[in-house]
C-alpha cells in the first residue's frame, strides 16, 4: 500500500463500488440510540449532556422562531464533529474534505436563510446590507461591499471548512513523510519532527471541533439576521 | 396456474384450520412466539459495570476463550504473531501513516488516560443529581405529609379539650356577670348611703348651730349680767385664795 498525498482525499470506493456514502454514516454509529431509560449509562449520559449544551448554546440568541431550526443545526453540529474527529485516526477518509460536500452543506441552509429573511421581513433583510452610521458619501460603495459579503457567505462557509481539515490532513501526511524519512537518516531530527507532529495533531483535534463549532455558529448567526 | 389452484384451495383449507385460540402469542399449539414476558416494566436493570476489557480494545472473554488450549500467554503470542506476519509479509506497509496512527494513538490514550475518570465522575455526578433531585421532591412530598398529618392530630387533641375551654369561658361569663352585679349593687348602696348622710349631717349641723347660738346667748347674758360690783367681789376673792395657795404651797414645801 504505496499511498500517494491524494489518497485520503479521494473519494473510497471498493471494487467499483463508492463507498461515500457509508463513510459518511458511519459516525451516526458512534452515537447509541437512546433507551426509555431514565437514568442511561454514562455514555448516553454524556451524549445527552453535550446536545443540551449545544442546542442551548445556538438556540439562546434566536427568538422563538428561530427555534425550529434546532433540530437540523445540533444534528448538523455533531456530524461534523464526529466526521472530523474520526477523520484524523489512520486511513480514514474525511467527507469534509471534499469541497462537494461542504458546498452541499453549506449553500442550500445559507440560501434557507437568506429566503427566510427575504420573504418575512425583506425591509429588514435587506436593511442589513447597510450598517448603522454609515456617513451618507460612502453609502452607495458600501452596499455593494455589504452584497458582496452577503453572497460569498456560502463560498465562504464551504471552503473555510474544507480548506482547514484538507490542510490539517495534508500536513500530518507531509510531516510524518518527513519523519519516516529522516529515520534512518537522522534519528534526532526524525524525533524533533515526531514531536512537531504530536502537537500538529493536538492542534489539529482542536482545529476539527472548532471549525464544526464555527460553521454551526455562522449559520446560527445568519439565522438570527433573518429570522 | 399452481398460483390459481391455490387460490381456488385456500378457503376450504381456511375453513379446514382449528378456529384460532383465545391465548395471546400461541398461533399454534405446536409453536410459541413470544418467548419473554413482552412487558415494559419494570425494566431490567442494568448492569454496574461495563464488559471487562483488557489494553482498552479486547473484551476479556477473548482471554478466558484461549485460555485451556494456550494459557496466559497465549493470546498475546497471537497477536505478535499476527503483526510480525503482517510486517513480514508487507500486507501492513510502514509508510508515513503508521507515524501518523502512532501520533494519534498515543495523543487518544494519553486523553482517555488522564482525563477517563474525571469524564466518568463527571457523566456519574449528573446521574446521581437526577437521581437526587426526584429523591428531594419525594422526600419533600413526605415530609409535608408527615407536618399535615402531626398538625392534624394537634387538632384533634384541640378538639377534645374544647369542653374545657367552654366551661371556662363560661365562668368567666358568670363571673363577670357576678361582679357587674355586686358592683351595682354597692352603687345602690353608696347612694342610698350618700342620701343618708346628707340628711344626718343637716340634722346634726341645725343641732350644732343651736347647741353654738344657745351657748352664745346664755355667754352673752351671763356676761351682761355680771355688774361691776361683782367683778370685784370675785376678782379680791380670786387673789385671797391665790394667796391662801400659795401659803400652803409654801408650807409643804
Amino acid at each position: 500500500m504505496n499511498l500517494s498525498f491524494f489518497d485520503q482525499f479521494m473519494s473510497p470506493s471498493l471494487l467499483g463500488i463508492p463507498l461515500v456514502l457509508i463513510s459518511m454514516l458511519f459516525p451516526m454509529l458512534m452515537f447509541p440510540s437512546l433507551n426509555n431509560r431514565w437514568i442511561p449509562n454514562r455514555l448516553t449520559t454524556l451524549q445527552l449532556w453535550l446536545l443540551h449544551l449545544i442546542t442551548k448554546q445556538l438556540m439562546t440568541p434566536l427568538n422563538k422562531k428561530g427555534h425550529k431550526w434546532a433540530i437540523i443545526l445540533s444534528s448538523l453540529m455533531i456530524f461534523l464533529l464526529t466526521i472530523n474527529l474520526l477523520g484524523l485516526l489512520p486511513y480514514t477518509f474525511t467527507p469534509t474534505t471534499q469541497l462537494s460536500m461542504n458546498m452541499a452543506l453549506a449553500f442550500p441552509l445559507w440560501l434557507a436563510t437568506l429566503l427566510m429573511g427575504l420573504r418575512n421581513q425583506p425591509s429588514m433583510s435587506l436593511g442589513h446590507l447597510l450598517p448603522e452610521g454609515t456617513p451618507t458619501p460612502l453609502i452607495p460603495a458600501l452596499i455593494l461591499i455589504e452584497t458582496t459579503s452577503l453572497l460569498i457567505r456560502p463560498l465562504a462557509l464551504g471552503v473555510r471548512l474544507t480548506a482547514n481539515l484538507t490542510a490539517g490532513h495534508l500536513l500530518i501526511q507531509l510531516i510524518s513523510t518527513a519523519t519516516t524519512v529522516l529515520l534512518p537518516i537522522m534519528p534526532t531530527v526524525s524525533l524533533l519532527t515526531t514531536a512537531i507532529l504530536l502537537l500538529l495533531t493536538i492542534l489539529e483535534v482542536a482545529v476539527a471541533m472548532i471549525q464544526a463549532y464555527v460553521f454551526v455558529l455562522l449559520l446560527s448567526l445568519y439565522l438570527q439576521e433573518n429570522i | 396456474m399452481l398460483s390459481r389452484l391455490v387460490l381456488r384451495a385456500a378457503p376450504a383449507a381456511l375453513r379446514a384450520l382449528p378456529p384460532p385460540p383465545v391465548a395471546v402469542g400461541v398461533l399454534h399449539a405446536t409453536r410459541q412466539l413470544h418467548t419473554t414476558q413482552q412487558s415494559l416494566a419494570p425494566l431490567p436493570p442494568l448492569p454496574e459495570k461495563g464488559g471487562e476489557v483488557r489494553h482498552g480494545l479486547i473484551p476479556e472473554e477473548f482471554f478466558q476463550f484461549l485460555y485451556p488450549k494456550t494459557g496466559v500467554t497465549g493470546p498475546y503470542m497471537l497477536g505478535t504473531g499476527l503483526v510480525l506476519y503482517l510486517l513480514s509479509k508487507e500486507i501492513y506497509v510502514i509508510n508515513h501513516e503508521t507515524v501518523a496512527a502512532a501520533c494519534i494513538l498515543s495523543v487518544i490514550i494519553y486523553g482517555v488516560k488522564k482525563f477517563g475518570p474525571d469524564v466518568a465522575a463527571f457523566a456519574d455526578k449528573l446521574n446521581e443529581e437526577k437521581i437526587a433531585k426526584a429523591l428531594a421532591v419525594k422526600n419533600e412530598a413526605i415530609d409535608t405529609l408527615q407536618t399535615a398529618i402531626d398538625e392534624e392530630k394537634k387538632e384533634q387533641w384541640r378538639v377534645e379539650g374544647r369542653t374545657y375551654l367552654f366551661d371556662a369561658k363560661r365562668n368567666n361569663v358568670a363571673m363577670l356577670l357576678e361582679a357587674n352585679y355586686r358592683e351595682r349593687l354597692m352603687m345602690v348602696y353608696n347612694e342610698v348611703k350618700k342620701r343618708l348622710d346628707y340628711q344626718v349631717a343637716m340634722q346634726t349641723l341645725k343641732r350644732q348651730k343651736e347647741q353654738d347660738h344657745m351657748i352664745q346667748w346664755v355667754e352673752k347674758n351671763v356676761v351682761q349680767s355680771i355688774t361691776p360690783q361683782q367683778q370685784k367681789e370675785s376678782i379680791a376673792k380670786c387673789i385671797l385664795d391665790l394667796k391662801a395657795l400659795s401659803k400652803g404651797a409654801h408650807a409643804t414645801l
